[in-house]
């Protein structure tokens, strides 16, 4: 018998009250608070007689540690960071300049160089980082300032009066299994905060809350998504430069998908290898997970890892609808940030420059809001203006139509995106439309029963151990860690939909796209098709993959017991 | 006359808990910082001995507050029989050890008189004229100072530590004892104890056993692993299992090896039905001597395995059982 997490109800919860919270440590979020204390720290030093503190801001971090939970490619353009911290460069974890770059078209033996780097391919000047240690970094910055970062606690649900959120409720703690509090039950604590603001990272479980509260997306285009599948390799030296960027298209994937692969030379000869994969597939059995490992076997990258070592896995959703994508964000006493809002440019596959920036942003508006003592819709709708006058806006007006032009394959794709090139974004129309990625999975019926030209992308991974990896190979060296008796913090709405209807129409491909084999379709005769659904929920990496990818949209993720998740050293 | 404090010591079968000490030391700094005069009590069917042994310390006064039906413990005679004592003696502040019998009890006394309790305190600070106590929260990254806004009698707890018990001053003379005898209705006790409960030991410690009978999904039913369990009897060994097996309850949460379980480094560490992922094998590749059995020959078991056994455990396990119970009934 399965039993989803939800807050336990009728306890006494302990109130708080704060000026901010912010939920999620990530770059957004570290971003925004460290920028109130700068804007906080000046205030004071200016008007002694009227002094703001610090005291009641607060950080939520579901991870145990700062940054243990996340994941990124990644390179870093330091246009936001450079604003927030004039200088980064002598302090950050930069792990190298970028010093080349390539980007390559894939057959399944060959490859391709394009003539020239596509524009914004082009990564002069970024930065070759390790996500997991920068964000580190920033979050001592912003513990130096006096900012309390509550880390081993998530937000579990926001809380509301009338149409304005005034607060977030905490994880309950010590709850067993089947939802009994433990001997060590310790309820969520409700902060009630002036400014709530989301910086939880791609699909947010609070914005999605608050997403279809206020119905928000009812203007935008559907949020679409791609999910990263990365490994971290140690390599014999030589093999790739420090700063090397190599970015590729094609195979594994065949033109009906979109995605492609990153390869990152780091420092010490760890190399960054991983694979978008668009959460827009068609064939059910696809595995994301599986996709990494066909990669791998191209000739040319199995010689730049042979005699290497895997020695970190992880995953990530990441959303690359872009700006018409976007909800509105700010209302009457919220904010959300950074991948929770989609800030992310999909032609550069880059956002953390992004979370940053709509973080300092965001900390302006929130600075106003607490000097006023004002966080109604049409203050904190300040936040929405900044955006839209920013350079967050400039560089994401550009490629606004861009993945919408692949939705109906790569060649489509490449004819709409020369286009939107020329034309500053608008290719065919000024806004094109989008369709959500899982309506376009279809199934079992409508496909080849061997899979086409897809077969090597379906179904699990086998793995050979040195070069491949099976799912469960790969997520031990994700590190991941739950308390294992406690409820399943992946919610199945109605599980009937798996035994009976899913199973038959579309294969439980729920078993396919989690790439830390959470779902699992087990033997059960007294089911109809002999199969019932069954969860590893301690396995999760919260990339977030199944609460987009389910073809009913019956599974929402939320965050499990605080301190559980993966453990993304180097990541 | 001055405020009061009275400290409720802690006793369990005619057993004084010591971590009482550490709220006698808590009473006795509040006293020194407000001027309050400390008094504590003891409640049970027979607390004269206790109540003498605490007088010892530096105290105006103890009382025994006493009723034979304070015996055994339950929260309704407790709570009954402090709130009688408590309404007439009306002190200013009663303090206690944060244990899991006050946990129990003081909730349903707070409520009886309409106060409010701030539980699992730290510390105190008497800031002009004010007293204020400390707590942890945020899982003690925050503290958070507490005052009562409430009428007298103020309850407040005291975690485990937050004092020194051996700082208890004693006194220059015993404390004088007085014993008050409570009357608890009949029908106040609803409670009916049952035996105390002991947190079971760890049935096994299967670090040190030197075999392990491991089973894993090949088992298949619940009710197959009966045959496992029968296989560790004739070997003297014990049962373990995979994540998924004590995932479905199949066996208790202490039997798992792996990641997720114990670490295992037995002489000879049999696995039945394990196909070998490696969040199994790094609780138990430093065993001896690993055989598998699994269906599968591809299972990466038996890379790791020094003996392989490529076959159905059901086909394989019984005559097994019979061969070991031969083997030791010969030897």
């Amino acid at each position: 018998m399965l039993f989803f997490r939800k807050p336990i109800e009728g306890v006494e919860r302990p109130q708080m009250p704060a000026d901010v919270v912010i939920v999620g440590g990530g770059p957004a979020g570290m971003a925004c608070a460290l920028r109130l204390a700068q804007l906080i720290d000046a205030h004071n030093a200016a008007h002694p007689d009227a002094q703001l503190s610090k005291e009641n801001i607060y950080v939520l971090e579901k991870a145990r540690e700062i940054g243990q939970h996340c994941l990124s490619g990644a390179l870093l353009d330091p246009r936001a960071i450079a604003e927030l911290l004039p200088d980064f460069e002598k302090e950050a974890p930069l792990d190298a300049k970028v010093i080349k770059e390539g980007v390559y078209f894939l057959t399944e033996k060959s490859k391709f160089k394009f003539p020239i780097t596509p524009p914004f391919l082009r990564d002069h000047g970024n930065y070759v980082i390790s996500l997991n240690k920068f964000v580190k970094w920033l979050g001592s910055k912003v513990e130096e300032t006096g900012i309390t970062i509550f880390t081993g606690f998530a937000g579990s649900e926001l809380l509301f009066e009338g149409d304005r959120v005034t607060g977030v409720r905490t994880d309950d703690k010590g709850v067993d299994k089947e939802g009994h509090p433990k001997s060590n039950f310790e309820p969520g604590y409700d902060l009630k905060a002036k400014v709530v603001i989301l910086a939880e990272g791609p699909r947010g479980s609070l914005t999605k809350q608050l997403i279809e509260k206020f119905d928000l997306a009812k203007d935008a285009n559907p949020q679409t998504y791609g999910v990263g599948i990365k490994e971290l390799w140690e390599v014999p030296s030589g093999r790739i430069a420090a700063g090397e960027v190599i970015y590729t298209m094609g195979w594994p994937l065949t033109t009906h998908e979109y995605g492609g692969a990153w390869i990152y030379g780091s420092k010490d000869n760890v190399v960054s290898l991983g694979f978008v994969t668009g959460l827009d597939y068609a064939d059910p059995r696809l595995d994301p997970q599986r996709v990494l490992q066909q990669f791998k076997r191209h000739p040319w990258v199995a010689k730049l890892l042979e005699g290497g070592k895997m020695i970190r896995y992880g995953a990530k959703t990441m959303p690359y609808g872009g700006w018409w994508a976007i909800p509105p964000v700010a209302g009457n006493g919220w904010m959300i940030l950074g991948d929770s809002a989609g800030f992310l440019n999909s032609a550069r596959l880059k956002g953390i420059h992004l979370a940053i920036k709509s973080g300092m942003l965001a900390a302006e508006t929130a600075f106003d809001a607490l000097k006023k003592d004002d966080s109604s819709a049409a203050m904190l709708g300040q936040f929405q203006k900044k955006v839209e006058s920013s350079w967050i806006k400039q560089e994401l007006w550009k490629v606004r139509n861009l993945h919408q032009g692949f939705e109906n394959g790569m060649f489509a794709g490449m004819f709409h995106t020369g286009l939107q090139m020329i034309t500053g974004g608008r290719g065919l129309r000024n806004r094109y439309p989008a369709k959500a990625g899982y309506a376009h999975m279809q199934k079992l019926s409508n496909l080849p029963a061997d899979g086409g030209p897809e077969a090597h992308l379906l179904g699990p991974a086998k793995g050979d151990g040195k070069l491949t990896f099976d799912k469960l190979t790969d997520l031990y060296h994700s590190g991941t860690k739950h308390e294992e008796d406690q409820p399943s913090h992946l919610v199945i709405h109605d599980t009937n939909v798996c035994n009976t209807k899913c199973v038959k129409e579309y294969g439980s491909p729920c078993q396919n796209f989690c790439p830390a084999n959470v779902y699992e379709m087990v033997d059960d005769a007294s089911q109809p098709n002999g199969k019932r659904i069954s969860l590893n929920p301690s396995n999760c990496v919260h990339c977030k993959t199944c609460d987009i990818a389910d073809p009913y949209q019956i599974i929402t993720w939320v965050p499990p017991e605080g301190g559980g998740g993966p453990n993304y050293d180097g990541m | 006359m001055p405020d009061t404090i009275l400290v409720v010591v802690e006793q369990r079968e005619g057993k004084l808990n010591r971590v009482s000490w550490e709220t006698i030391t808590a009473g006795q700094a509040i006293a020194a910082a407000t001027g309050w005069t400390l008094e504590a009590a003891v409640v049970g069917s027979a607390p004269a001995s206790i109540a003498a042994e605490v007088a010892g310390k530096k105290l105006a006064k103890v009382y025994a507050i006493e009723s034979p039906k304070l015996e055994p413990y339950t929260p309704d005679a407790f709570a009954a029989a402090l709130k009688q004592f408590l309404s007439s003696k009306q002190p200013k502040l009663v303090l206690m050890p944060h244990t899991y019998q006050v946990r129990d009890f003081v909730p349903k006394l707070a409520t009886a008189m309409g106060r409010t309790v701030i539980s699992d305190c730290i510390g105190f600070k008497h800031e002009s004229g004010k007293l204020v106590f400390t707590r942890q929260m945020f899982q003690g990254k925050l503290a958070a100072d507490v005052s009562f806004t409430s009428e007298a009698p103020w309850f407040a707890t005291f975690q485990n530590g937050a004092f020194r018990g051996d700082k208890a001053e004693e006194g220059a003379s015993a404390a004088p004892v007085e014993t008050v005898s409570v009357d608890i209705a009949d029908g106040v006790i609803r409670n009916k104890p049952q035996e105390v409960f002991k947190e079971a030991k760890q049935a096994v410690d299967l670090t040190q056993a030197e075999i392990i009978v491991a089973v894993g999904r090949g088992i298949k039913e619940q009710k197959n692993i009966e045959i496992a369990k029968q296989l560790a009897d004739a070997l003297g060994g014990d049962l373990a299992a995979s994540r998924p097996i004590c995932d479905s309850g199949w066996l208790p949460m202490d039997r798992q090896i792996g990641s997720s379980g114990q670490t295992v480094a037995p002489k000879l560490y049999l696995a039945l039905g394990i196909s070998g992922a490696i969040q199994h094998i790094v609780g138990m590749k430093g065993s001896r001597a690993i055989i598998a059995v699994n269906k599968d020959s591809e299972a990466p078991i038996f890379e790791i395995a020094d003996y392989a056994i490529v076959g159905n455990l059901f086909d394989i396990i019984p005559p097994l059982i019979e061969e070991v119970k031969k083997a030791k009934a010969g030897g």
